[in-house]
Formats: C-alpha cells, sequence, structure tokens
C-alpha cells in the first residue's frame, strides 16, 4: 500500500469537503434561523390547506407537513408531537403526515448536502416531492 | 426582530451542524479512502457488485447506501466524496438516501407519534429501492 498517497488524498479531499459544506451549511442556516424567527412557515401554511384537500386532510396538519419538510424530523418532530398530543389533528392526517414526511423532509439541508457531492438538484428535490405526493394520495384513498 | 441575535444564533447553528458534519465526514472520508487503497475495498465492490447492478451502481456504491441507513446522510455524503462515481450514480445514491437514511433513529421519531417503526422502515427501504430501480432506467 502507498502511504504517501493515501495521506495526500485523505488530506486533500478531507479539507475540500469539509470547506465546501461550511461554505454551504452555515450560510443556509443563518437563512433558516431568520426564517424560523419570522415565523415564515405559520404564515405559509394557511397557503398550503387548499392542496391538503387533495388528500382529505384538514388545515391542522399543514404546520408540521411544512416544518418537516422544510426544516427536518428532528425539528418537525417537536411539531408534530405537540399536534398529536394537543388532539386537534386527527389520527388519519397525522398518518398522512407521517406518510408524506418519510419521503420528503429536511428538504433544504439535505438537498443543498447532495448538491454540494455532485447530484443533480432537479431529481432529487422535483422527484423526491412528486413521490411524496403520489405515495400520500395513494395512501389517502386507501384510508377513509 | 433582533437581526443580530438572530444572525448570531443561525450562524451558531450553522457551525454547530457543520460540527456535527464534520465529526461523522472526516473519518468515514480518510475510512474509505483507506480502503480504496487496500484490496478490501475490491471485494466489496466484487460482493455487491450483482445487487448494485439493479440501480446501475458500482459495486463500491454499497457503502454509500450501508452507511447512510444505518448510521445518516453525514457518513453516506463522507462516503461519496470519498469515492470515484459518476454523477448518475451520485444522483441515483442520493435519491435513494434521501427518501431512506438513519433509519435507526429516524423510526424512533415516528414511532414516538403513534406509528410503528417497523411499518415505516420497511416503507422507506422499499420505497428508496424502488426509486433507484426507476432511476436507473430513466437517467
Amino acid at each position: 500500500m502507498e502511504w504517501q498517497a493515501f495521506g495526500r488524498e485523505a488530506a486533500h479531499g478531507v479539507a475540500y469537503n469539509v470547506a465546501l459544506m461550511a461554505a454551504i451549511i452555515i450560510p443556509l442556516m443563518t437563512v433558516l434561523e431568520f426564517a424560523r424567527e419570522l415565523k415564515l412557515l405559520d404564515r405559509f401554511s394557511s397557503r398550503v390547506t387548499p392542496l391538503l384537500r387533495i388528500f382529505g386532510m384538514s388545515g391542522e396538519a399543514s404546520l408540521p407537513l411544512l416544518v418537516g419538510g422544510v426544516f427536518g424530523l428532528a425539528y418537525g418532530a417537536g411539531v408534530i408531537i405537540e399536534s398529536a398530543r394537543s388532539g386537534k389533528i386527527s389520527w388519519r392526517d397525522l398518518f398522512l403526515v407521517n406518510i408524506f414526511l418519510s419521503v420528503f423532509h429536511a428538504a433544504i439541508e439535505d438537498t443543498a448536502l447532495f448538491i454540494a457531492v455532485g447530484a443533480d438538484p432537479v431529481v432529487i428535490l422535483g422527484g423526491r416531492f412528486l413521490l411524496a405526493v403520489v405515495i400520500t394520495l395513494a395512501a389517502s384513498r386507501i384510508i377513509r | 426582530m433582533d437581526t443580530v441575535a438572530v444572525l448570531k444564533r443561525g450562524m451558531q447553528k450553522g457551525l454547530q451542524t457543520m460540527w456535527a458534519l464534520a465529526k461523522v465526514i472526516v473519518p468515514v472520508y480518510v475510512g474509505v479512502t483507506f480502503l480504496k487503497h487496500t484490496p478490501l475495498m475490491e471485494i466489496i465492490a466484487n460482493f455487491f457488485e450483482p445487487f448494485m447492478s439493479i440501480f446501475g451502481l458500482p459495486g463500491e456504491a454499497s457503502v454509500a447506501l450501508v452507511l447512510g441507513n444505518l448510521l445518516n446522510i453525514y457518513a453516506a455524503l463522507g462516503a461519496i466524496s470519498s469515492l470515484d462515481l459518476s454523477a448518475k450514480a451520485i444522483t441515483t445514491i442520493a435519491a435513494m438516501l434521501l427518501i431512506s437514511h438513519s433509519l435507526l433513529i429516524e423510526s424512533a421519531v415516528s414511532a414516538r407519534t403513534g406509528v410503528s417503526a417497523v411499518t415505516m422502515t420497511v416503507f422507506r427501504l422499499s420505497l428508496s429501492l424502488a426509486a433507484g430501480v426507476l432511476l436507473n432506467i430513466m437517467l
């Protein structure tokens, strides 16, 4: 084994990739923090309600769906668990939120990181969203 | 709104994420690069080649898929950036991993909202595999 070649490749690759990701993640997280502070998603959630009617879901489901979809499950879990506990959201809606989010979540952060390593943004973001809609639609027709 | 405070908090969160990312990416990158310089990578690649070819992926890609599903996306990113993969392969792996990843941790979250963890894991893995097959045909 060529230790020198390995050392060079590892050191160069680590430095390059960590720097590239820092250049993407730090500004992105700052923008997301502003979005959270301004409660942009709360304002936006009423506009998603018509879309949710396609799935036969109530407007109560729109915030957990948006928060999980944009910020991710770790952050969205708080909102999801909160709405589950409050009892304002039906079991069916909660199930469909889970179905949708299992396919489509943390859309911003995860997608940005994969674009950084060379993935096609249209395929991974658009395709994933489309898949989530189709699967949720199918599930919503099965569960009444 | 206190712009400076939000800016500070945002950058702090960015740095925290970066730290979490680096802690995983650096060892994985070094580990996978090391594997590439030993005969072991070829053995792994050859072993997984028949299965990976269903998704039009080289055998090495299995390392990224396994790490992403068992650990998390960060680990998979470390592996992807260390492997020499085509743009098509990276997009396929990314799509598959975006659908199913960190299965151990995230199923636990799903379970807390009242949905079975096993159901969710099986569901996500099958969707991920289906997406891989589909993208191999489409891309």
